[in-house]
């Protein structure tokens, strides 16, 4: 709010000085009408003139109080002169300058007091002093009630102008300031933006791989492959652009994406469905979608649809829960049923294979498997892998 | 539907077949002057209630002036022509007042110029019906409010237009008081200017207060937009860029869906292939890691005011490193010491060049910071005329000292900085 108030501050008085400088011209004008004054009189008032006009200009730059108070100073100086001096003959000429330098000359140091707590009670004091000594001074000149009408107008307008462009300026600062806001959101979400489209490699590998054949103008290449490779690109853009982040699996004839990760989430669902088409019921918990390198999870999943079969054929009931979670080291499946249950001493065939096939499938790829089981209490089998 | 060729070059700069090639040098300026156009009711932030202010003087310089008539009534020889007048005048008044709030920011040129037409009638009007007293100046009540009356639509339309129509306003009244008044009477002359000041200075103090706080807003807006570059991360893509990313990303896709779904035959012509080629060029240079530049670079290339007379060296893009209270310092600072401006004309420059790190032989600074030096120098600028807190946002961003040369100031910063490589 500083930088702005500064400006604000900038702003009033070079309107000030404009108003000021304007009416003072025109003022000098008036009392230089041949008539108006006496010569000397006329010469008298010029030098004070020239200050004022001066000490208008350097309101204009400068903030100190110094200049206003010369204005106002050299102001009521040509009034006093002119009154004094040429007392006998009051002409229209001169009552013009006079109600023009007070009422409007002099007013435009209202617009710079309007702001600041100690330069509003000052421009009411200077206000009301001016006021009277205008009106005692010029009641021979002019009948007080058109004096006093021009000196309300004239006071009144310039302290509405300087109330108002102060007023104005916070209004408008808020609003910059929002736009300041929405601006930075906007740059952060741009930068995010630019940034997933730099890291989008392959896509744009391969997008760049077209754009060259067509540079070529699709010279050396079937055009139906190069139209299906531009398909499956302008694809991928597409994608792009609404905001996904595609992992291109293959455009053309060539492969992107290598062989060896898949993606668990696929695979499981083939398993799920296996199992609910053979009659059980799987509940699946927890993240559905780990990397794992493909032998281990070969072996991960095997082990898994190993330990279902065996809920199948061996806990007596239809529904099988399964909890997969995984932190940074160890991907971790939990398969619980709430079935019959047996006890671990009681081995039979049937168990020999479990040890078998899915102990020893984990402990290949370096993962283990522990059972907890109980008569009546169902049965928890916890398969854990490293990554 | 075939392809079209784009009027555009990649860089985004507009090509006609009447001008020529720009070079991609003053591309980033020229659009980033079309953003800030579009940024909405740039130039009418605040101004709504600025122009409510101008309506309230020309009201009561209106109620001024009717009361005046009402009094000078019997003085009339033919009171109606003056009455029409001022029905013309008020309802001027009202109905540009009324489409002045529906309309919002700008008045279309039709209106502007039945208003004016409005004006002319009533200012014609009262001339006719004064014109027997030969005293225009003290008998003349619609002329003034006419002139005032300019004010209400003073936020509406450019400077250059109210002016214009104030010196016609002004031009006919100093004729008519010319031709009708006796003017070897001088004792009348004063309240003829006094008149004609009347009419026709409110309306330029109004064209001066709007075009002062129309350079104001924009120079806090441009601020503020530059001041968002301070939080970003050490190395940023930056807007232009970023959009630019997605401009080359949008054409590439209708290039090839145009290709595939064969609007486009193949073989290309010669014009397509090209526009194909430079694409896939424009858009390795952008994806390339290392196009990242930092916040300062940003600031200074996306604001109207730095991008004139600031320029920065910075090699190892070590602005970067800076903290978010260092680079607050220094962009306050810069932006200050361009801002100082007395006169319009003078030309001020600002170098920025953040420097490359001389290996010291002393100990290392506590907490393994890093000093990076920063070299402000400025050209056109007195030392006692900077700005005192510019002093306070250097004291922010480290140590400084600051000396004079001839007319530039050269001030020397050491920041302190957290080394990258410890993080």
């Amino acid at each position: 709010m500083d930088q702005i108030a500064k400006e604000r501050d900038r702003l009033l008085q070079r309107t000030a000085r404009t108003y000021g400088l304007s009416f003072s011209v025109v003022s000098l004008i008036c009392l230089a009408i041949p008539g108006s004054v006496s010569l000397p009189t006329f010469l008298a008032t010029l030098p004070l003139y020239l200050l004022l006009a001066f000490s208008q200009y350097r309101i204009g730059v400068s903030r100190s109080i110094v200049w206003i108070g010369l204005v106002l100073a050299s102001g009521t100086a040509i009034l006093l002169t002119v009154v004094l001096l040429d007392s006998e003959n009051p002409t229209q000429g001169a009552a013009s300058a006079l109600s023009l330098l007070v009422s409007f000359s002099m007013a435009s140091v209202a617009i710079v007091l309007a702001t600041g707590r100690y330069r509003i009670p000052l421009l009411g004091l200077v206000a009301v002093v001016v006021g009277v000594l205008t009106v005692v001074l010029t009641a021979p000149w002019q009948d007080t009630l058109h004096t006093v009408g021009l000196f309300a107008v004239g006071w009144s307008s310039t302290i509405l102008i300087g109330v108002w462009i102060a007023a104005a300026v916070p209004q408008a600062a808020r609003r910059i300031a929002s736009i300041g806001r929405a601006h930075r959101a906007e740059r952060h979400a741009s930068e995010i933006e630019a940034q997933r489209r730099q890291s989008a490699r392959l896509l744009h590998d391969t997008v760049l791989a077209t754009l060259t054949l067509l540079a070529h103008s699709g010279v050396g290449v079937a055009p139906a492959a190069l139209q299906q490779q531009a398909a499956d690109d302008a694809r991928l853009l597409r994608q792009l652009r609404l905001g996904a982040s595609p992992a291109p699996q293959s455009s053309g004839q060539y492969n992107l994406e290598p062989v060896e990760e898949t993606v668990l989430g696929t695979t499981l669902e083939s398993v799920k469905q296996r199992f609910g088409r053979m009659g059980l019921e799987v509940s699946w918990h927890g993240t559905g979608q780990v990397l794992l390198p493909s032998d281990v999870l070969d072996a991960f999943l095997l082990a898994l649809a190993e330990c279902l079969e065996n809920v199948r054929r061996h806990s007596g009931v239809t529904e099988a829960h399964v909890t997969i979670v995984d932190d940074a080291t160890t991907v971790r499946a939990m398969i619980t049923d709430a079935g019959v249950g047996f006890t671990l001493d009681d081995v039979d065939s049937a168990r020999l294979g479990f040890k078998e096939s899915v102990v020893a499938r984990l402990k290949e790829v370096g993962g283990h498997a522990r059972l907890f089981s109980s008569p009546g209490s169902g049965t928890t089998v916890v398969l854990e892998v490293p990554r | 539907m075939s392809y079209n060729l784009p009027n555009e070059n990649t860089l985004g700069v507009i090509m006609t077949s009447k001008t020529g090639r720009k070079s991609p040098r003053n591309s980033p300026r020229e659009r980033r002057v079309v953003r800030s156009q579009d940024i909405p009711h740039r130039a009418s932030l605040g101004l709504g209630f600025i122009g409510t202010g101008a309506s309230l003087v020309t009201a009561l310089s209106a109620i001024y002036n009717f009361s005046w008539f009402v009094v000078l009534w019997p003085t009339y020889s033919n009171p109606v022509p003056a009455l029409i007048a001022w029905i013309l005048l008020i309802s001027a008044l009202i109905g540009s007042f009324v489409i002045a709030r529906v309309i919002g920011d700008w008045l279309p040129d039709w209106i502007f110029v039945a208003f004016l037409c409005f004006l002319a009638g009533a200012v014609a009007l009262d001339l006719a019906a004064i014109w027997d007293q030969n005293d225009i100046g003290r008998s003349a009540t619609a002329c003034l409010t006419a002139g005032v009356a300019l004010l209400i639509v003073v936020t509406l339309r450019r400077g250059v237009e109210i002016l214009v129509a104030d010196g016609v306003l002004a031009l006919v009244l100093i004729t008519t008081i010319i031709i009708n008044t006796n003017l070897s009477d001088l004792d009348r002359l004063a309240p003829q200017l006094t008149s004609v000041a009347f009419a026709v200075l409110p309306a330029v103090i109004g064209v001066i207060i709007v075009r002062g706080f129309r350079r104001m807003v924009q120079i806090e807006l441009d601020r503020v937009l530059v001041q968002s570059t301070v939080s970003a991360p050490r190395f940023a893509v930056g807007m232009l860029a970023s959009e630019e990313l997605a401009r080359l990303d949008l054409a590439a896709e209708e290039l090839l869906d145009s290709v595939a779904t064969g609007r486009t035959p193949l073989p290309l012509r010669p014009r397509t292939a090209s526009v194909a080629a430079s694409l896939a060029t424009e858009l390795r240079l952008h994806l390339i890691e290392g196009r990242r530049e930092t916040w300062l670079y940003h600031a200074i290339t996306e604001s109207e005011m730095l991008g004139k007379s600031v320029t920065l060296t910075d090699k190892g893009s070590l602005a970067g490193l800076l903290d978010p209270n260092q680079r607050d310092g220094l962009l306050s600072a810069i932006w200050m010491l361009v801002s100082e401006k007395v006169k319009p004309s003078a030309t001020r420059t600002v170098a920025v060049q953040v420097g490359p790190i001389v290996p010291t032989g002393e100990a290392p600074f506590p907490g393994r910071k890093l000093a990076v030096p920063v070299e402000i120098v400025t050209t056109g600028i007195a030392r006692n005329r900077v700005d005192p807190s510019t002093w306070e946002a250097l004291r922010r961003v480290g140590r400084y000292s600051d000396s004079t040369r001839d007319a530039s100031v050269k001030i020397d910063i050491e920041c302190l900085v957290d080394n990258p490589a410890d993080v």
